[in-house]
């Protein structure tokens, strides 16, 4: 063979032992080890750590927020949906609140083609007219109670058991003095749910509990029913602390649930109009201080300040007590 | 700072993903190059392999073509892959399913052929110039020449015959590495205008007019600038070759538009909006009858009149140019149109042209143009045409030595 | 037989020593090159696996787990809290154009047979959302008399026969034992042959990182116990995950519950999907 063949074919034999040797030190180490592949870039990607958290981490510092959760609608609503991954949190300090609630929740309840019916939407100004949100909604309890059960009792049973009630509440309903409330006129729903309320603890008052634990339930349903068929005509008691313009003001912003004039538009909510100014004052004062417990209420009473309660309870006490128009649905 | 990403606008709707096009120019220049490669080595075997004495003139130089383009084949993939310096990974660890892993034992096979073919055709050049040439020159002269000087009848002989079987290794070799490319788009079931078996063959044919048409064009230019009279024959051959091909090719591209309009599968209405719309200019107006049924056109009739000397040579040379422009459209047509049509086979996105960036057309234009310069510089290193060599050709294996001289046809 | 061009044999010894010489030393460096081991092409069967026991991880067997994942397209409310806590959870570009996982909404107007749809790149959405780092359908539809609309999550779906694994040139991405699809981002070449082989859009290229990606169902998430973080984020249950070898997984119950009505995204590709969809319609591909 002439020699530049035998020299081309040594060369080519060096070149291809040198390919072998390089494809044997260039291939990684786990390489093939189950299939074709890296074997240890999964346990590498295993080893990732995870950004969120679950909800079940933030139980173990806030136990009481994840309690009260947990039992309300939102608790298929991850904490750090809202607030944000909780990797390296507390050690990097606090997670972020939302503030512009308005943007954040119409993510999920602004109404809108495709969603689904069992889906609750709302369309935003039309709801609480560019309000945030939480003004009427604990985002972590945001279930209003407003459910109006139905009320299908008996007045005249009610009557005869409202006898009892009637030093305070007055025979027909009609409070004697500005502390205890009119009863008359009432929503019967919103008087059956209070009064179980006051019966099963939800809610306590010195008074009123060991009264409505003496209810039974059908009791309650009668009293509702009474209460509810009486004319609600009261003659104010003295005029009203507060500035009653300056609270018109202010009840802008309770008109989602109590209504323009404080007729409440859902059966579950209470009408306020009419009401004792004193009353109103007190429970009020109660609701901020959280003695009297509804986590709506507890939200939009927190920045009243006394005089803000005392005109708003001067608006209320001098407004008519029947509805003057109906047909509005829920807000 | 995230890096430029450039998205595509689009009409319709497309999956969020695919307003970012993956596949750019590059890689319509790089099915381009592998397109010529094929083409100038099949020019190059119907010398070395089938004895078609008429293509002597142009038999080495197409060889050397070949090579220019070949050598900056990787050059599109290297600037457009992610981690360029992983490039070899699929050497290492080739995963055979893939058409890609396939390229890249088949580019490597066939550019060492590639070399070898070219060194045993130039071995008798180099040994004489390694005896002829002074002090450094000669020496790597010698060395290249693997530091033998052997030009016996023997050595001769064994050279024709290593000669003979590259290039007969070569034709499939060739046609494998540019058909593969057909493949790695026809056997994809993600987009309706890619997925079809008639896919590689197509690529192939366009590669193998690409190529011939580059080399009438090549060639002319070359004895244009050697002050050299153009081969008639030779021209008038390769005109032929382009001609055959370029109707098969064809026929082939208008089977694969017609299978898919005729079959209608899902997505064809949306097919058919952007061929009638967006595709209107760049497919029937550039690839089919500017490209494509011109130049046929016009070689028929010359062929048909029996065209001859400066008119067959401009005319020959005006076909070749448009073929080069219409497989080009076929490539964009191809890569680019597939990604436009959207995969949810609802929406069209339009791939916008970018000038300065790693994958701009400053870039593409740089990758198509350079093997040229290549090509010039590699002439005067290893010249190709055999009336300026003194030295004994290599002359091919053929069995049938009864080409006729038809110099004055 | 002489030759008689060569009478002594002379020319004919020294062709012989000379091919001996060369198959000597092919035959040398090739031996040599298999004893370095360089001949390994097949694939192990089934080697021990590192570490110390279980694979990938000490607390975590692949051989013992089979995930799957469901959507209930019928309850999706298009809010894409899942599309924010992937992208926080998986480090994808904050931007409207890479995205592991999304939401189509499909919106048959009244006297329209084709539905609209539109997606988070739509630029009508950006807008709405207020920049590409936020996620929210705009409310194009609020006046228009719609006839019918729903919502459609999409992921990857980490096929039993994937197109993307098949196509990869080295093996930087491959399907691991408990039937995820995974990217090795340290082997990838970043060819984007994957991207334009996977017929569902869920493959996207890392023009930062130089490779491809994809949702992988938060491996790392799963390995440890978790939800992937969509899963966990969906306020509706519109997403499910689980484990098919354990009969009261979320998954199992899910494909049990839906029995009749369990699809996959283009079934006639052939890929066998791994994500089930209940609430799709024609329409949706």
């Amino acid at each position: 063979m002439p020699k530049h063949i035998s020299r081309l074919l040594v060369l080519m034999a060096v070149a291809f032992a040198a390919a072998l040797a390089a494809r044997w030190y260039f291939t990684p180490e786990s390489f093939y080890r189950f299939g074709h592949y890296r074997a240890d870039s999964v346990p590498e990607i295993a080893a990732q750590e995870p950004v969120f958290q679950t909800p079940r981490y933030c139980r173990d510092c806030h136990g009481e927020r994840h309690a009260q959760w947990s039992a309300n609608n939102h608790k298929t609503v991850s904490c750090e949906t809202c607030h944000g991954a909780a990797k390296g949190h507390p050690q990097n300090g606090k997670l972020p609140i939302p503030s512009d609630t308005v943007k954040l929740c119409t993510l999920c309840h602004e109404a809108m083609a495709g969603r689904p019916e069992t889906q609750p939407q709302i369309e935003a100004k039309a709801h609480s007219g560019g309000q945030q949100c939480i003004v009427c909604h604990n985002p972590h309890a945001p279930k209003i109670a407003g459910v109006a059960v139905k009320v299908a009792g008996d007045p005249a049973a009610g009557k005869k058991a409202a006898a009892a009630c009637a030093n305070c509440h007055g025979a027909e309903g009609i409070s004697p003095n500005d502390t205890w409330p009119n009863l008359a006129g009432q929503h019967a729903a919103y008087l059956a749910r209070i009064l179980a309320a006051y019966k099963s603890g939800d809610q306590k008052d010195v008074a009123m509990t060991p009264l409505a634990q003496a209810l039974s339930d059908a009791d309650i349903q009668n009293l509702a029913a009474y209460y509810a068929s009486q004319g609600c005509d009261a003659p104010p008691i003295r005029p009203a602390a507060g500035d009653a313009a300056a609270g018109k003001d202010l009840a802008r912003n309770c008109t989602a649930c109590h209504g323009e004039t404080g007729i409440a538009s859902n059966p579950a909510w209470p009408n306020i109009a009419g009401q004792r100014a004193g009353y109103l004052v007190n429970v009020l004062k109660a609701f901020r201080a959280g003695l009297r417990k509804d986590p709506m209420m507890a939200g939009v009473t927190r920045a009243l300040s006394d005089a803000d309660i005392a005109n708003l309870a001067a608006y209320y006490a001098v407004q008519n007590c029947r509805p003057a128009t109906q047909g509005k649905g829920k807000p | 700072m995230e890096p430029l990403v450039h998205t595509a606008p689009y009409i319709g709707y497309v999956y969020p993903n695919e307003t970012v096009i993956p596949w750019t120019m590059l890689i319509v220049v790089y099915p381009y190059l592998t397109g010529l490669v094929a083409g100038a080595f099949t020019v190059s075997s119907l010398y070395h392999v089938f004895g078609l004495e008429r293509f002597k003139p142009v038999g080495r130089f197409a060889l050397l073509t070949a090579l220019a383009f070949m050598i900056f084949v990787p050059a599109p993939l290297l600037l457009h892959l992610g981690h360029p310096e992983r490039a070899f990974n699929p050497v290492w660890t080739p995963h055979w399913t893939s058409a890609i892993a396939v390229f890249g034992y088949a580019a490597g096979f066939y550019v060492i052929l590639l070399i070898l073919e070219v060194w045993f055709m130039y071995r008798p050049y180099l040994v004489q110039q390694a005896q002829q040439r002074p002090g450094i020159l000669g020496r790597l002269c010698h060395v290249a020449a693997l530091g033998s000087n052997d030009l016996s009848e023997k050595a001769m002989r064994y050279d024709e015959k290593w000669i003979f079987a590259l290039a007969v290794t070569g034709i499939p070799a060739a046609h494998g590495l540019h058909g593969y490319v057909g493949f790695v788009f026809g056997s994809l079931k993600s987009r309706e205008w890619w997925s079809s078996d008639l896919m590689p063959v197509v690529f192939l044919f366009s590669a193998i007019i690409s190529g011939v048409a580059l080399l009438i064009v090549l060639y002319v230019l070359s004895c244009k600038l050697r002050k050299v009279p153009v081969d008639l024959p030779c021209v008038k051959g390769l005109a032929y070759v382009l001609w055959g091909f370029a109707m098969f090719t064809l026929v082939l591209e208008g089977l694969e538009f017609a299978n898919i309009v005729y079959k209608g599968r899902e997505g064809i209405e949306i097919i058919l909006e952007y061929v009638t719309g967006r595709l209107i200019i760049p497919f029937f107006v550039l690839q089919f009858a500017l490209g494509a049924v011109t130049p046929l056109a016009l070689l028929t009739y010359m062929i048909w009149k029996g065209t001859t000397g400066k008119a067959l040579i401009a005319g020959v040379t005006t076909c070749a140019l448009l073929v080069l422009f219409s497989v080009w459209m076929m490539r964009w047509n191809v890569v680019i149109g597939g990604q436009e049509i959207a995969k949810t086979a609802k929406g069209i996105l339009e791939y916008q042209i970018v000038v300065l960036h790693r994958e701009g057309l400053v870039t593409a234009v740089s990758v198509a143009v350079a093997p040229l310069a290549l090509l010039w510089f590699m002439t005067r290193l290893l010249p190709p045409w055999v009336e300026t060599a003194t030295w004994q050709v290599a002359k091919p294996r053929t069995g049938d030595r009864r080409a006729v001289d038809r110099r004055n046809a | 037989m002489t030759n008689p061009s060569d009478p002594s044999g002379k020319a004919r010894r020294e062709f012989l020593r000379r091919l001996g010489g060369a198959a000597v030393a092919c035959t040398g460096t090739l031996t040599v090159a298999g004893t370095l081991g360089v001949m390994k092409d097949a694939p192990a069967k089934e080697a021990p696996p590192s570490g110390a026991g279980s694979f990938p991880t000490k607390d975590y067997d692949w051989t013992k787990h089979r995930w799957a994942f469901g959507v209930d397209a019928t309850k999706c409310i298009g809010c894409l809290r899942c599309v924010e806590a992937c992208k926080k959870e998986n480090d994808v570009p904050p931007d409207a154009h890479h995205f592991n996982t999304w939401v189509e909404r499909y919106v048959y107007l009244e006297g329209e047979d084709k539905p609209r749809i539109d997606s988070q790149h739509d630029p009508v959405n950006i807008e709405a959302s207020g920049s590409e780092r936020e996620y929210r359908f705009a409310n194009r539809y609020a006046g228009a008399k719609v006839d019918k609309a729903f919502f459609v999550p999409k992921l990857c779906n980490q096929c039993s026969n994937p197109p993307c694994v098949q196509v990869c040139p080295t093996g930087a991405t491959y399907k691991t034992k408990d039937r995820v699809v995974l990217i090795d981002q340290k082997y990838c070449i970043g060819c984007q042959y994957c991207v334009q082989a996977c017929p569902y859009g869920a493959r996207w290229f890392n023009a930062k990182k130089g490779v491809s990606q994809k949702c992988y169902w938060c491996y790392h998430r799963i390995t440890k116990g978790l939800q992937p973080a969509c899963v966990e984020a969906c306020p509706v249950g519109a997403r499910i995950f689980g484990d098919r070898n354990d009969r009261q997984s979320p998954i199992k119950i899910f494909m049990r519950n839906n029995k009749y009505r369990v699809q996959v995204l283009r079934p006639e590709t052939g890929n066998e999907p791994n994500v089930f969809y209940v609430g799709l319609d024609s329409e949706v591909a």
